[in-house]
């Protein structure tokens, strides 16, 4: 089943996310990260920079497949990820405003490339965090004679 | 805070190499701290039936986590990272090492640009990308 392509500029409602210190020491511990920022009792830990993972990835999943007009389904690959972070640093306690929307649908040899954003701001001040782009390649469920503009990026 | 603030670096200087092997317990770990429990990642028998290797292979955000650790400690810390975009081209099968490393292309006034890359166990692109550094 294809996607629907008139989901492309649909943004999701806000979902809040809570900043954690043992959160940041888990994620730095799995990636075997050694500033001890990451790991401090004290008020100068900050989270390492893709620990904004654990808020963006499964928030775009989520946002995703539970869009029943969307049609996407699970079998897809990750194709590229970017992340773009503004000034302040994550810390523990801080609260953010998660908005996720479908940023483009492409189809590109057979397979559908989904882009999702997140847009993750500071609760307090509104501030950009972090904006993650997420293109997702779902496998095999591009329509056949397809009358939409191949992509010229993919995984 | 940083400690080498990028004020001595030019075009062309390599970063330290990273080499890691993908294990079960790496990929165990990360899925747990990140919330991506994609069996995937962990069960061999779900990685039998969709994985494009056939086995149970890593995050693709693994890699890139661990590309953002070289950066950020070749840099001086996390705060000199302003983006990170990487194009995840082939998959990491558990149980094979794989390295990163990375190029300066550009050092302008405020900001320094690196191109990134990760290479399987055969030396084949596993990840390319890119980043942009504050000074």
């Amino acid at each position: 089943m294809a996607l629907n392509t008139d989901r492309i500029g649909h943004t999701y409602p806000p979902v809040t996310y809570d900043v954690s210190r043992a959160k940041i020491r888990e994620y730095a511990a799995a990636l075997g990260e050694t500033d001890p920022r990451y790991s401090s009792d004290g008020d100068d830990c900050v989270a390492p920079p893709t620990f904004a993972a654990c808020f963006t990835i499964m928030q775009g999943a989520e946002a995703m497949l539970g869009d029943d007009e969307l049609g996407a389904h699970f079998n897809l690959v990750h194709g590229s990820q970017g992340y773009e972070w503004g000034e302040r640093a994550l810390r523990p306690g801080d609260r953010l405003h998660l908005t996720t929307r479908i940023a483009d649908i492409v189809v590109r040899r057979g397979n559908e490339l989904l882009t999702l954003e997140v847009d993750c701001r500071f609760a307090d001040t509104d501030e950009r965090a972090v904006l993650s782009t997420s293109m997702l390649v779902l496998l095999g469920s591009a329509p056949t004679d397809d009358p939409r503009p191949c992509a010229t990026e993919g995984a | 805070m940083a400690t080498m603030d990028l004020t001595d670096v030019a075009a062309g200087d390599e970063l330290p190499v990273l080499a890691q092997t993908a294990t079960l317990e790496t990929s165990v770990a990360y899925a747990g701290a990140s919330t991506d429990l994609n069996p995937l990642h962990y069960d061999a028998d779900v990685a039998a039936d969709i994985s494009p290797t056939g086995g149970i292979i890593a995050h693709g955000m693994y890699s890139m986590g661990l590309v953002s650790r070289l950066v950020t400690d070749w840099a001086g810390g996390p705060e000199h990272l302003a983006a990170l975009d990487v194009r995840f081209t082939r998959p990491w099968p558990l149980g094979t090492e794989a390295t990163f490393g990375g190029t300066v292309k550009e050092v302008g006034e405020d900001t320094v640009t690196v191109s990134l890359w990760g290479r399987d166990a055969d030396g084949k692109a596993m990840l390319r990308g890119s980043a942009s550094l504050r000074r």
